[in-house]
């Protein structure tokens, strides 16, 4: 019997699928157990999803980065290595209730976009293209990062300025790792974003002689760099103020969806 | 192996009669010798806490209840009748559970606390130390302490701060997370303030401060906290520098008022800082809980924190119990199983002894037969030696009856097959 590889993606969206379940389930049950089972679901996901990144790789003979399913592909593995080693580090239990969720959206994509093995055309086949899409996909993956940690101590904020206990009160870490991770992952994920945006601006200008196009995915990408620069700014400076935080997010949160959907067959 | 504990707490004793019988950590070795000086007690220890008084022996048979109880009436000079009111006598896996119960803290004055776990071990271990437990108590302590811990890693039960100082540390933890490196500034000489800081200083915070309108106390507290004393009126210039502010003195107004913290905040860029007003009347200004970064909790703030961790408690307690229920009746099998052994083992030889010498009577007398025909005629009989034992083994093995219905059988079994 013949092995499709495609069966690795539906093997990793299935686990996804059961362990953002299992996350959700121990929301409302506060049981750990749930949270750890929803952590194990998602780790054999993600051994299928890395599988599913080689076999693109050894069968288009390039990084899984030219498309959007391969990209969102990448973004989803690499923000769910991320929290891994997050888990593994702080003990993170809340983090799951938003990345889980955006994982599997993100791969849920990828799956029902399809174009996978997409072959490169060779005009594209540069350094600096690779390097582009390379970096501003690991970028992404760090912001995104960074803004599931803001909303958390968002949330622990709220908490303990109102005295009360949410549902996520035992689950979320402390208010202050929840904001040196997020302004870690900002700024980690903010410079390799820019350096990745730089090298898409000169590989444009290198083969249309144009540094930027007026596109959606060019916009997008645009203002979701502003925002985050000005997200990193509070951070650095010391304005650090609970609601604007909350609004810079959301408003990066939605340029960066709207970069990535923009994002068409290279 | 009949398994007892006689003893008071709480619940069954007032404080007058718990205090007569406590025994100290010095004493504890000459206790357990007399009990151990008892007819038929084959292993003893004694568990004391300032709530619970309690003997737990392993015996040839429950006649040394009667000598047992004596001699804690003579220990606690008190008549027998009236201390027999307050005694609970346990037996065999009544006992089990109520170790288990007692050290996760389910049987406790406030449900989960810790340190019952830390006195039922070191109760334990100064028995094994004196040598006074036996095999049988000796698992029963080990599965004790493995059940212990089992609830409190399952349930989180014991994580949950109850006491105001307690809960301020909690909600310090949830704020800064490891509080190793902080400053705390104590203000006042408050008794609710000095435990507040003294929880703080356990949680080794890098610097306490101390001010008070009078420096000489001021300073008596640092040298308590290894900390620093500070002029009263030179609290504000310290604001910045401090992480978290216990305010305790009995200033009728605000002693820190909304534009002290703003500028503090804006010095420390939006560090947090967390404020802990457990004065009244208050002496931090409550407008300070809508600045970002300052987290302010009065007095009743606190009380609340520590009334909802205690409901979260009961909840968990419930949990708790549960996984000690299941693990008695594991535990209980698994004892009774062991308890039934040596009858098995001897029964089994026994029998084989007798089938052996019979079959070797029965070949002299047929004379030469081939190995095969020899084979048959071991195998037929060990298959009719294992079938007459499967029911006597299936009854040994049996955990359902009443303890003394399985020591009566296995003695009737004894006797039938002429065991020693």
């Amino acid at each position: 019997m013949d092995f499709s590889p495609i069966v690795l993606l539906y093997l990793a969206l299935g686990c996804y699928a059961l362990g953002t379940m299992a996350a959700f389930a121990s929301l409302f049950t506060h049981e750990k157990r749930a949270q750890t089972a929803g952590l194990v679901i998602m780790s054999a996901g993600f051994i299928f999803h890395t599988f599913w990144i080689g076999t693109i790789c050894a069968r288009t003979g390039h990084p899984p980065l030219t498309n959007l399913p391969e990209t969102l592909t990448f973004m989803s593995w690499t923000i769910f290595a991320v929290i891994l080693a997050l888990y593994i580090r702080y003990r993170v239990y809340a983090a799951s209730f938003f990345v889980y969720p955006l994982v599997l959206l993100l791969l849920l994509t990828a799956a029902v976009v399809g174009e996978p093995f997409a072959q490169l055309d060779p005009s594209l086949r540069s350094t600096l293209f690779t390097s582009h899409i390379f970096l501003t996909t690991l970028g992404v993956a760090g912001l995104f990062i960074g803004l599931a940690f803001t909303m958390l101590a968002w949330m622990q904020d709220r908490s303990l300025k109102s005295k009360t206990r949410g549902r996520l009160w035992e689950w979320i870490p402390s208010l202050n790792v929840c904001k040196v991770v997020s302004y870690r992952a900002l700024a980690i994920g903010f410079s390799i974003y820019t350096i990745g945006l730089l090298a898409g601006v000169l590989w444009s200008y290198r083969t249309t002689a144009v540094p930027v196009e007026a596109r959606v995915k060019q916009i997008g990408a645009v203002v979701a760099w502003i925002l985050f620069a000005a997200l990193l700014q509070t951070y650095i400076s010391g304005t650090y103020r609970t609601k604007r935080t909350i609004f810079i997010s959301a408003g990066a949160f939605v340029a960066i969806i709207i970069s990535i959907l923009g994002i068409a067959r290279v | 192996m009949p398994l007892i504990l006689v003893g008071l707490n709480h619940r069954t004793a007032p404080v007058d009669i718990r205090e007569r019988l406590s025994v100290s950590d010095q004493q504890l070795p000459e206790v357990i010798s007399a009990l151990r000086q008892i007819p038929g007690v084959e292993g003893a220890s004694v568990l004391s806490t300032c709530n619970r008084v309690e003997a737990v022996v392993s015996a040839r048979t429950e006649d040394v209840i009667e000598a047992i109880v004596d001699w804690l009436s003579r220990r606690g000079a008190a008549e027998r009748a009236s201390l027999e009111q307050h005694l609970y006598i346990l037996r065999y896996a009544d006992v089990v559970k109520h170790l288990f119960r007692v050290a996760a803290g389910l049987d406790s004055m406030i449900v989960g606390e810790p340190q019952i776990g830390g006195q039922v071990r070191s109760a334990f271990q100064i028995a094994m130390e004196l040598g006074s437990l036996d095999p049988l108590l000796q698992q029963v302590f080990e599965q004790t302490m493995r059940v212990a811990k089992k609830v409190r890693t399952d349930t989180s039960i014991g994580e949950h701060a109850v006491s105001v100082p307690y809960a301020a540390v909690e909600l310090a933890k949830k704020i800064f997370g490891d509080l190793k490196g902080l400053h705390v500034l104590l203000l006042g000489a408050g008794e609710m303030g000095e435990l507040t800081a003294e929880h703080l200083h356990k949680q080794d915070v890098r610097q306490v401060f101390v001010a008070n309108r009078s420096h000489e106390r001021a300073v008596e507290l640092a040298q308590r906290f290894s900390g620093q004393a500070m002029q009263y009126d030179k609290i504000e210039q310290h604001l910045a520098a401090c992480d978290i502010v216990i305010a305790s003195t009995a200033a009728p107004h605000y002693v820190i008022e909304v534009e002290h913290i703003e500028r503090a905040l804006h010095a420390r860029r939006r560090r947090n800082l967390f404020l802990i007003d457990l004065a009244v009347p208050r002496n931090i200004d409550p407008a300070i809980t809508k600045l970002d970064g300052a987290y302010l909790y009065n007095i009743d703030d606190l009380q609340n924190v520590a009334d909802a961790n205690l409901e979260v408690r009961q909840e968990k307690a419930v949990e708790a119990e549960e996984i000690v229920a299941r693990e008695v009746e594991a535990f209980w099998k698994r004892l009774i199983s062991q308890d039934a052994v040596p009858t098995i083992v001897e029964l089994q030889r026994r029998l084989e002894e007798i089938r052996a010498s019979e079959v070797e009577k029965t070949l002299r007398k047929m004379g030469p037969i081939s190995a095969a025909q020899r084979e048959a005629i071991e195998t037929l009989t060990t298959q009719m030696i294992n079938k007459i034992l499967h029911y006597p083994i299936l009854q040994l093995k049996d955990v359902s009856d009443e303890p003394q219905e399985r020591e009566s059988l296995r003695q009737t079994i004894r006797k039938i097959f002429g065991l020693r």
